[in-house]
Formats: structure tokens, sequence, C-alpha cells
């Protein structure tokens, strides 16, 4: 089990510092929407090796959890309007942004605390995203959506379908979180913590492939 | 009974059952906003088809009419006058031929009146050149005067006082009358053909009718009908089902006279 909680420990970062570092290279050859992705990416990096560097000095993390999930879930918010635009009204995105972020603070500072793991705030944003993404989906069938956002399907194809997998499967990890660290032995919650690195990894895959896709002109 | 720890269990997954059902709520929720701006945005480019269907329509309408310009203009102008100046000559040959030529010239002198006469006739149906000055009713009611001496029929123009209509609605009414009145000289046997215009504020309604046999289907789905149905959906108008009294044919269109040019 060393062995399992070493590999998470020193490389859960690889595969969003890879997808990160490609994004950085055709950064410039992207269209908004998936520049916005990007964001999300070099955010989700920033997080990540900031988040090994307080682990090493022996510092909480925590917190930085509860900042990922309020700016992740803003960036994450831009990037569906802006694939979405002229199919929802932007109103829809503000008020749930900041109903979304008014409750991470509200999580944050009085419910599970700043140093605490923020799992009620991970299992609303994945129940939002897993929404906006399932719709994206049904939205993508649609002969309109095809035409009218032809070259960026493709790419849409890969990224819906990493966050859907990704925020799905995490749903189930945050939502029971507690429960297995209570109930469960740390063997258990290690691998699970294992299980969200696979999905995590595969979630920047699909990022990197949908970003391989991109529109060419 | 159940254990701590099992109730424990239970007492979290319960919840998630809601959660489950507020994510497939959102997600029939989300849909129904996509679907309602999906045919929202369908209908406009619908709408947008039309349009531009009917730009393009009256873009080669209007660059029909102004080839037909262009020739009545030419033939008028050019051949006119060298048909003048032929027969000119040919009068003031006439005056000092010997008798044996003047038989021959007499003949080409008839001949290039007969051409006078028709080239006429084609520029003036090509652009009617009163139309532009007097108006679409004036110039109907002169369309119905000839075509009375010329083809024995009956031929009433019924108007009110109408406003100045935009030239794209004279012209276009007045080629639909020249294909109605062609259509019925044709194939109706009729005795009488009855044209009214009647100005409502915003729309013109035109009425035709003949107490002929009808139409037959081959002419219904001609050219001229065809026509007919080009020049109205240029014009934005429409063609109202209607029946003629005397058991002829019958039309009705509705011309709007907001958005012409």
């Amino acid at each position: 089990m060393q062995g399992i909680s070493d590999l998470i420990i020193h490389y859960a970062y690889v595969p969003i510092v890879v997808t990160a570092g490609y994004a950085l290279f055709v950064y410039k050859k992207l269209g908004h929407e998936l520049r916005l992705l990007s964001w999300f990416i070099f955010f989700s990096a920033l997080v990540q090796v900031a988040s090994a560097f307080l682990w090493y000095q022996r510092m909480n993390n925590l917190w930085l959890l509860h900042l990922y999930v309020a700016v992740g879930f803003l960036i994450l918010a831009m990037f569906y309007y802006a694939v979405l635009k002229g199919f929802i009204s932007s109103r829809i995105f503000w008020i749930g942004s900041i109903l979304f972020i008014l409750f991470v603070i509200v999580n944050a500072v009085f419910i599970q605390g700043l140093y605490t793991y923020a799992s009620h705030a991970l299992t609303v944003e994945s129940v939002l995203l897993i929404i906006l993404s399932l719709s994206t989906f049904m939205l993508m069938m649609d002969d309109l959506f095809k035409t009218s956002k032809a070259p960026l399907v493709k790419s849409m194809n890969w990224i819906n379908s990493g966050l859907f997998i990704y925020y799905a499967s995490s749903l189930l990890l945050f939502y029971f979180g507690d429960l297995v660290a209570q109930l469960f032995s740390r063997t258990a919650n290690l691998q699970i913590a294992l299980v969200h690195f696979m999905f995590l990894t595969i979630m920047h895959f699909c990022f990197f492939v949908g970003l391989w896709h991109r529109p060419k002109n | 009974m159940a254990s701590p720890q099992e109730l424990n269990f239970l007492s979290g997954l319960l919840p998630f059952t809601g959660v489950v059902f507020l994510i497939a709520f959102g997600v029939v929720l989300l849909n129904q906003v996509f679907r309602k701006n999906l045919t929202r945005q369908k209908l406009k480019q619908e709408e947008l088809k039309t349009v531009h269907h009917h730009e393009l329509l009256r873009a080669s309408i209007a660059a029909q009419e102004g080839e037909r310009k262009r020739i009545a203009s030419d033939l008028h102008d050019e051949l006119g006058a060298v048909l003048s100046i032929a027969r000119m000559h040919l009068i003031q040959l006439e005056e000092h031929s010997a008798e044996v030529q003047l038989a021959s010239i007499r003949n080409i002198r008839t001949l290039t009146e007969s051409a006078l006469v028709s080239m006429r006739r084609i520029s003036h149906e090509l652009m009617p050149a009163q139309l532009e000055s007097f108006g679409l009713v004036k110039t109907l009611e002169a369309l119905a005067t000839r075509t009375n001496t010329e083809r024995g029929i009956q031929l009433h123009v019924l108007a009110e006082e109408l406003p100045t209509l935009p030239w794209s609605i004279q012209l276009g009414l007045y080629r639909i009358c020249l294909e109605l009145i062609t259509n019925t000289l044709k194939h109706a046997d009729a005795h009488v053909i009855e044209l009214r215009i009647v100005y409502r504020s915003s729309y013109l309604v035109f009425y035709y009718q003949d107490d002929g046999k009808g139409l037959p289907s081959s002419a219904i789905e001609g050219l001229g009908t065809t026509n007919i149905e080009a020049r109205v959906s240029a014009l934005s108008g429409r063609i109202v089902p209607s029946h003629s009294d005397g058991g002829g044919f019958a039309l009705t269109l509705e011309i709007p006279l907001n958005n012409q040019r």
C-alpha cells in the first residue's frame, strides 16, 4: 500500500502537467472555448504543484481544494457557456456560478472549515458538472448544434466525455468519502484515492486528445 | 435489526438517491431550455432562409426587368431610328422613281412600317413607358382599351384612387395582369374579364376574374402561373383562394405595401 500512496503523492501531477504543457504549446492556435479549457488545465496544474509543495513542507494543503473547487468551477462554467452560447441564457450561468461560489465560501467558513476536505463543495460541483455535461451530450446530437459548432464537435466530444467520466465517478468518491474514512481502513482509503487518480488521468487524457483535435482553421 | 454501522451506511446512501434525482431533474430541465432555444434558432434560420429566397427572387426579377428595359430602349432608339430613316428614304425614292420600281418600293415601305409597328409593340410590352409616367391604373386602362379593340373582349378595370405605389409593385402587378390576360385569351374562351384593385391601409387587394370555362391544368401548372407565383412571392404577397361568380377563372392577391422597394 505504501507503493500506492507513493505513486499518488509523487506522480498525481504528471498527467496534469503534461496536458498543461501541451495546452501551453498550442495555446495561440486555440479558439476562445479551448482557451478557457486551457485556463482550467493551467489552474489545475498550478494547484497540483502548490499542493505537492505544501505536502513536502508538511503544511495543511486542504484549503487549496476549496479554492480549486470555486475557481475551477467558475472557469468550467465559462467554458460551457462559450460552447453553449446561443442555446442557453447567460443568466442561468451567472446565477448558478454566483450561488455556487457563495456555497463554497459558506462551506469553507461555517460548515466544513477551510482546513478540512471540501467533500460537500466537491459533491455539489460534481452534480452541477454532470448535469452540464449530460445536457451538452444531448445538445450535441442535434443537427443545428453540429452545424453551428461543426469545427468544435470532435474536441467537445472528448472534453465533455472526460469531464463526465471524472465528475460522475468522483461524485461517488467525494460523496462517500467521509463515510469511507469512518468505516473502512486506511488501505481502503488509499485504494479509493488510487481510483480517483485513475479517473483524473483519464480526464486529462481526454483533454489532451480534445486539444489535439482542436479546430485547425 | 440493522447494526449502527449499517444504519450509518444507509443514512449516507439514502440522500444519495436524492442527489441522483437532482442530477436527473437538472438534466431534464436544462434539456428543456436547450430544446426551446433550438426551436427558436431553427425558426430564425427558416425566417432567414425565406428572406434570402425573397431577396434572390427580387434580385432575379430586377435583373430581368433591367434587361427588358435595356432591350426595349435599344429597340426603340436604335432599330426604331434606323427603320424610320429607311422609311423616309423609301418615301423620297417613291417620289422620284419610275412606275416599274414604284410597286416594289411601296412594298418595301409597307414592310418597313409593319416592322416599325411590331418593334413599337414589342418595345412597349418589354417596358411600358406609360407605366413610369402615368402609373399602374392608367396603364391598365390603356391596356384594356387596346385589348378590347384588338381582341374583341370586354376587359373592365375597376380601381379606386391609389396612392403612389412603389415601382416594384406597379411593375409586378402589371406583369401579373399581362400573364393572366394572356392565359384567359389563350385558354378560357371568355367574353368578359374583370380586374379590380382595392386599396387598404397597409396592403393592396387585386381581384381578377373571367367568365370563361376555366383554365386547363397545363395552363395552371405552366410557366405563366409559375411566373405569377414568383412575382407575388417577390412582392411578399399571397394568393388568396377565390372563385369566379360566372364559373370562370378567378384569382385574388394581397400585396403588402410596407417593405417594398
